[in-house]
C-alpha cells in the first residue's frame, strides 16, 4: 500500500517537474506567438490604419472580402508557392549532396564544412546586398554579366527582368541556405550504422544502390524535418526581395510576408495587413500539416 | 487523432517560432543606436528625447557636443538623443510606425519634409507655430511649406536639399561635350531634357553609362524626379492634396515618364544603379543630391562640375527639389514646454549654421549664411544649390497619403524602368497603366482614412 503511495507520489512529482520544466517555453511560446496571432486575427476585422490608433473601426469581414478580390494578394500568394516548390527540394538536394561529400573522412574535410555552413553564420541583409552586387546588370558593374560579357555572351538583367528576378532570388537562397541543412544532414547521415553499408557492400550492392535502400531509408526522420523547416522558411521569404528587388519587377517577386509588410508598414493599412497575415497564417499551417500527412503514410 | 493534430499544430508554431528567431538574426537585430555619449540609461532619464536618423561622423559629433551643451546648461531638462537607421529605404518610418502602435514615441522626432502632412493629419505630431512666430520669416519659403498643414506649423528643419545636374567633366571632354557650355549656364538658361538626354547619348560607352537618375528605391525616386513633371505642366498630386487622378497619370506626367524610361531603354543610365555609381565614374552624369559636393570634394579623383537641374523643353519652366529631415514634436510628448523651448534653442541661427555645415547642406536660416561657418556657400557648387533653392525649389506634395503614394510611385517607377531595361523600349500604354494604378491606390487611401 505504502509503495503504491510512493510510487504515485514519485509520478505526481514528475509530472509537476514536467510542468515545471516545460513553463519557460510555453510562456514564451504564448507571449511572442499565441497572443500575436490572438491580436492578429482581432485586428483584421478593423479598418485600422497604423498613424490612427485612436480610429479604429469594426468592418467585420470587409478586410477578408477585399483579400479576395485583391490581385496583389493572389500574386504574392502564387510567387511565394512559386518560391517554396523550387527552392525546398533545391535546397534540400544541395544540402544532401554537400553532406555527402563532407561525409566522408579525408584531409581538411573541417575546411569545407566551415566553407559550405558560412553563408549561414552572415546576416541575410549582407549576403542580400553582395548579391544585389554581382547580379548588376551592367557588366562594368555586376561581376556574373562581366563573366558572361567575357565568355562573348549577353548580360542578362538578373534583378530587373521579371522572368530571371524570382529565380536569381532562388538560387542566392539555396546557396545561402543549403549549409544549415547540411549540417542537419550530416548528423543524420553520422547516425547510420557502418554494418548496414558493408552488409550491402557484401551483396554487391553499387554505391548509388546503397544511397536508395541504405542512405535513404536512415535519412527519412531528417529528411522530414528538413524538409518542415525549409518549406516555413521559405514560405515567410522577405529579407531577399526586400533588400534585392522591393518586390519588382512587375511584383514578380512580391512574396506575402513582403506583400504584409508594405501593406502594414509602408501604408499603414494595418487592418488589412493583418487579415492577409491571418489567411496566410492558416495556409503555412495547412500546409505544414499535409506535409507531415504525407510524410507519416510513407 | 485530435491529440495528435493539436502536437503538430504546436510543433509548427514552434518551429516557426525558431524560425522567427533566426530571421531576426538576419535582418541585423537591432536598427538603432544612442548618440556617443549619451546611453539607453540617458534616453530613460532624459526629459526630452529625440529621434533622428543616423548620420555620418560629423553629424554624429555635432550632436553629441550640442545634446552636452544643452544638458549642461539645463540640468533639469535634459535631453538624449537616439540614432535611428535609414537604410535608404523606409527603415526609420518603419521604426515611427512601431512607435505610434506601442504610443511610445519620443519627445521629438524627425520626420522627412512630405511626411509633415501625413502625421500632422494623423495627430502624431503638435503644432508648435508659437514657439517659430518671432523667427519663421528667417526660414525659407519652402521650408515654412513643407512644414505648414491647416495653416499650423507642425515641424521645423535646420537643413535644405537639392537636385541639381552633376557632370565628370574628364568623362565629357572624353566624349566630346562642351563642359565650358555646361560650367557657364544660369538658373535663367539651364539645360534642357533633351540636352541632358543629348549628353547621356554622346557620354554611353563600354566603360560608363551617360547618366544617373534613380537615387535609391524609396522616397528618393519621388523626390528627385518631382521637378521634371511640374516643369512639363503637371505635379504629382492637385495642390489641395485631395487627388492624384489627372495629375500623376495625366498626359503630360506620361510624357515625362515616358522620358525617364527612354534613357533607361537606350542604355544611357543603369535601371539598378550602383551605390556612388557617379564618384566610381560608372556614370558620366548624375541627377545628384546637394550632399553630394561635399562627398565629390573629399574623394573625386576626377574634375566636376554642377548645373542646373534640368527643364522641359516645351515651357523651359525652372523647378528644382528641395525638402529636409524636420524637427516635429510627438502626441507623446510629456513636457511640451520644455521640449518647445529645446526645439526654439535647437533651431537658432548659430546651431543651424553649425548642423548646415557639419552636414554639408543649404541652411533654412537665411541669417545663417552670416555665419563664419557658411562661408563656403557664397560661390562655387554649394551658392548653385542656395541659388536654385531660392529660385526654382518647390516642395513635395502636402498630402496625408503621401506614404501611399510615395510607395505606389515608387513601385511604379520600378516596374516601368525594368520594363523599359528588359525590352530596350518604352510602352506608353504600360506607362499609363501603372501611373493609373498609383492614382487609384491614393483615391483608395485618401478616401479611406482622410475625406471626411
Amino acid at each position: 500500500m505504502a509503495k503504491t503511495e510512493q510510487k504515485s507520489g514519485r509520478k505526481r512529482d514528475e509530472r509537476i517537474a514536467g510542468y515545471v520544466f516545460s513553463l519557460p517555453a510555453v510562456a514564451l511560446l504564448i507571449a511572442f506567438l499565441v497572443v500575436p496571432i490572438i491580436y492578429t486575427v482581432y485586428y483584421s476585422v478593423f479598418q485600422y490604419q497604423v498613424m490612427r490608433p485612436n480610429d479604429i473601426t469594426f468592418i467585420g469581414f470587409e478586410n477578408y472580402h477585399k483579400l479576395i478580390t485583391d490581385s496583389d494578394f493572389w500574386i504574392s500568394l502564387k510567387n511565394t508557392f512559386y518560391f517554396t516548390i523550387i527552392v525546398v527540394p533545391v535546397q534540400c538536394a544541395l544540402a544532401l549532396t554537400l553532406a555527402m561529400l563532407v561525409s566522408k573522412k579525408f584531409k581538411g574535410v573541417s575546411v569545407f564544412r566551415t566553407m559550405y555552413f558560412s553563408p549561414q553564420l552572415t546576416s541575410m541583409v549582407v549576403i542580400a546586398v553582395l548579391w544585389t552586387v554581382l547580379y548588376n546588370s551592367n557588366p562594368n558593374t555586376g561581376l556574373i554579366n562581366a563573366l558572361l560579357v567575357n565568355l562573348g555572351l549577353e548580360p542578362i538583367n538578373f534583378l530587373t527582368n521579371e522572368r530571371t528576378a524570382m529565380n536569381s532570388i532562388i538560387f542566392m537562397s539555396a546557396w545561402q541556405g543549403a549549409g544549415y541543412q547540411m549540417m542537419i544532414f550530416l548528423a543524420g547521415l553520422q547516425g547510420i550504422p557502418r554494418d548496414q553499408y558493408e552488409a550491402a557492400s557484401v551483396d554487391g550492392a553499387t554505391p548509388w544502390q546503397q544511397f536508395c535502400f541504405v542512405t535513404i531509408p536512415n535519412l527519412k526522420g531528417t529528411i522530414k524535418y528538413v524538409i518542415m523547416i525549409t518549406m516555413i522558411q521559405a514560405m515567410k521569404l522577405f529579407t531577399q526581395p526586400y533588400v534585392m528587388t522591393q518586390g519588382g519587377p512587375r511584383n514578380s517577386t512580391k512574396t506575402m510576408v513582403y506583400y504584409i509588410y508594405t501593406q502594414g508598414f509602408q501604408k499603414g493599412n494595418f487592418g488589412y495587413a493583418c487579415s492577409v497575415a491571418a489567411v496566410f497564417f492558416v495556409i503555412v499551417v495547412a500546409m505544414s500539416l499535409i506535409l507531415q500527412k504525407i510524410t507519416s503514410e510513407e | 487523432m485530435k491529440r495528435k493534430i493539436l502536437c503538430s499544430v504546436l510543433a509548427i508554431m514552434m518551429a516557426s517560432s525558431l524560425m522567427a528567431c533566426g530571421s531576426s538574426q538576419s535582418t541585423g537585430g537591432d536598427d538603432s543606436t544612442v548618440t556617443e555619449g549619451a546611453t539607453q540609461g540617458d534616453m530613460d532619464d532624459a526629459v526630452i528625447t529625440i529621434w533622428s536618423p543616423s548620420d555620418k561622423e560629423s553629424i554624429e559629433n555635432w550632436w553629441a557636443e550640442k545634446i552636452d551643451e544643452w544638458n549642461t546648461a539645463h540640468p533639469d531638462m535634459k535631453a538624449a538623443r537616439e540614432a535611428i537607421d535609414r537604410s535608404d529605404s523606409y527603415a526609420y518610418d518603419n521604426k515611427i510606425a512601431t512607435a505610434v502602435t506601442s504610443n511610445s514615441l519620443p519627445s521629438i522626432f524627425f520626420v522627412d519634409g512630405p511626411q509633415v502632412s501625413y502625421y500632422a493629419a494623423n495627430g502624431l505630431i503638435v503644432p508648435i507655430t508659437d514657439y517659430f512666430s518671432d523667427s519663421i520669416d528667417d526660414f525659407d519659403p519652402a521650408t515654412q511649406a513643407q512644414c505648414t498643414y491647416e495653416g499650423e506649423l507642425y515641424a521645423i528643419s535646420a537643413t535644405q536639399s537639392g537636385v541639381a545636374f552633376y557632370y565628370n567633366k574628364d568623362l565629357l571632354k572624353e566624349c566630346g561635350v562642351d563642359t565650358d557650355d555646361l560650367d557657364s549656364r544660369t538658373i535663367d538658361n539651364p539645360i534642357t531634357w533633351s540636352e541632358m538626354a543629348e549628353i547621356a547619348e554622346k557620354c554611353t560607352t563600354d566603360s560608363y553609362v551617360g547618366t544617373h537618375i534613380i537615387m535609391d528605391h524609396g522616397e528618393g525616386i519621388p523626390y528627385a524626379l518631382e521637378p521634371m513633371y511640374i516643369s512639363e505642366g503637371k505635379d504629382y498630386i492637385s495642390d489641395d492634396g485631395t487627388t492624384a487622378d489627372g495629375y500623376v497619370n495625366s498626359d503630360e506626367s506620361v510624357k515625362t515618364t515616358a522620358f525617364l524610361a527612354d534613357l533607361i531603354a537606350k542604355g544611357y543610365a543603369n535601371v539598378d544603379p550602383i551605390t556612388d555609381e557617379f564618384l566610381n565614374g560608372a556614370c558620366a552624369t548624375e541627377l545628384g543630391g546637394s550632399w553630394d559636393v561635399a562627398t565629390l570634394e573629399a574623394n573625386a579623383t576626377f574634375d566636376w562640375g554642377v548645373t542646373y537641374y534640368p527643364v522641359a523643353d516645351d515651357t523651359r519652366k525652372a523647378v528644382s527639389p528641395c525638402g529636409d529631415w524636420s524637427a516635429a514634436v510627438s502626441k507623446d510628448c510629456e513636457n511640451v514646454e520644455a521640449t518647445g523651448e529645446f526645439l526654439k534653442w535647437l533651431m537658432n541661427t548659430e546651431n543651424v549654421a553649425s548642423y548646415a555645415d557639419a552636414i554639408a547642406k543649404p541652411a533654412t536660416r537665411a541669417s545663417a549664411y552670416d555665419e563664419e561657418c557658411m562661408a563656403s556657400y557664397a560661390e562655387g557648387p554649394r551658392a548653385l544649390f542656395v541659388e536654385q533653392l531660392q529660385n526654382s525649389a518647390a516642395p513635395r506634395p502636402r498630402t496625408p497619403s503621401y506614404a501611399t503614394f510615395s510607395t505606389d510611385y515608387a513601385e511604379a517607377m520600378s516596374n516601368i524602368f525594368s520594363e523599359a531595361a528588359s525590352t530596350k523600349a518604352v510602352d506608353e500604354s504600360y506607362i499609363k497603366e501603372q501611373l493609373d494604378s498609383v492614382a487609384d491606390s491614393f483615391a483608395e487611401d485618401y478616401n479611406t482614412y482622410y475625406a471626411n
